[in-house]
């Protein structure tokens, strides 16, 4: 039978023990957010509850501040 | 007395305006007895989504401690002022003073630039005065020749 030995999943946020997940941090943000645009679930990236919380806010926020974009089919 | 960040757009025809601005609201806040802990100005950044069929804007983030009263007088300028594409504030719990990471971004790109541009000068400089000890490059360039 194949089976696929999958990594195992782990939030990185729990990880390095992050106290808040800022709006600003472009780069970790934009590990979230698929090609699309769109947030990436936590049933696929690991994150924890409570830090998915805090992304969906932050990308949210920074997608108002048009510093991450709503969609890969804008203009 | 709340902490708050504030973060606001200018459109990039405007962005003159920008150190008036700063000056002007930043009164507004001291004036009521509030401080100003951060200061930042992002410069013109593209955009990640036309607003208002403009690409770019000039984006300024302030973190301060204000005043209800403050804050109400600071949004309704924001309201009222053409040249503030948008605005952004949010509450937060203490007064944030470190650089962000927008800030720390944007330096890096800048100082990646200065020494790529470093490099591009001194090879064009090495290129210009033929010298023996990088004997590699000019054989490649009499190859190539």
């Amino acid at each position: 039978m194949a089976r696929f030995f999958r990594r195992r999943k782990f939030c990185r946020f729990t990880a390095e023990g992050t106290k808040e997940i800022d709006y600003k941090d472009l780069e970790t943000l934009k590990a979230y957010v698929s090609e699309t645009g769109k947030i990436v679930p936590s049933r696929i990236t690991g994150t924890k509850a409570r830090y998915q919380r805090q992304l969906s806010t932050a990308v949210k926020r920074a997608r108002f501040l048009a510093l991450l974009p709503y969609s890969d089919s804008h203009k | 007395m709340r902490h708050y960040e504030v973060v606001f757009m200018v459109h990039p025809d405007q962005s003159e305006q920008v150190p008036g601005m700063i000056e002007r609201y930043s009164n507004t806040i001291q004036k009521d007895g509030g401080s100003v802990h951060r200061l930042e100005d992002w410069g013109r950044r593209q955009l990640a989504y036309p607003i208002n069929k403009i690409h770019k804007a000039h984006y300024v983030l302030m973190n301060v401690e204000a005043s209800n009263e403050a804050m109400e007088e600071l949004t309704t300028t924001f309201r009222f002022n053409d040249a503030v594409l948008r605005n952004l504030v949010i509450r937060r719990d203490d007064a944030v003073t470190d650089e962000s990471f927008i800030m720390k971004a944007e330096k890096e790109s800048r100082e990646r630039k200065t020494r790529y541009e470093e490099r591009q000068s001194a090879d064009a400089e090495r290129a210009s005065t033929p010298s023996s000890d990088d004997s590699a490059d000019t054989d490649d360039d009499e190859s190539g020749e």
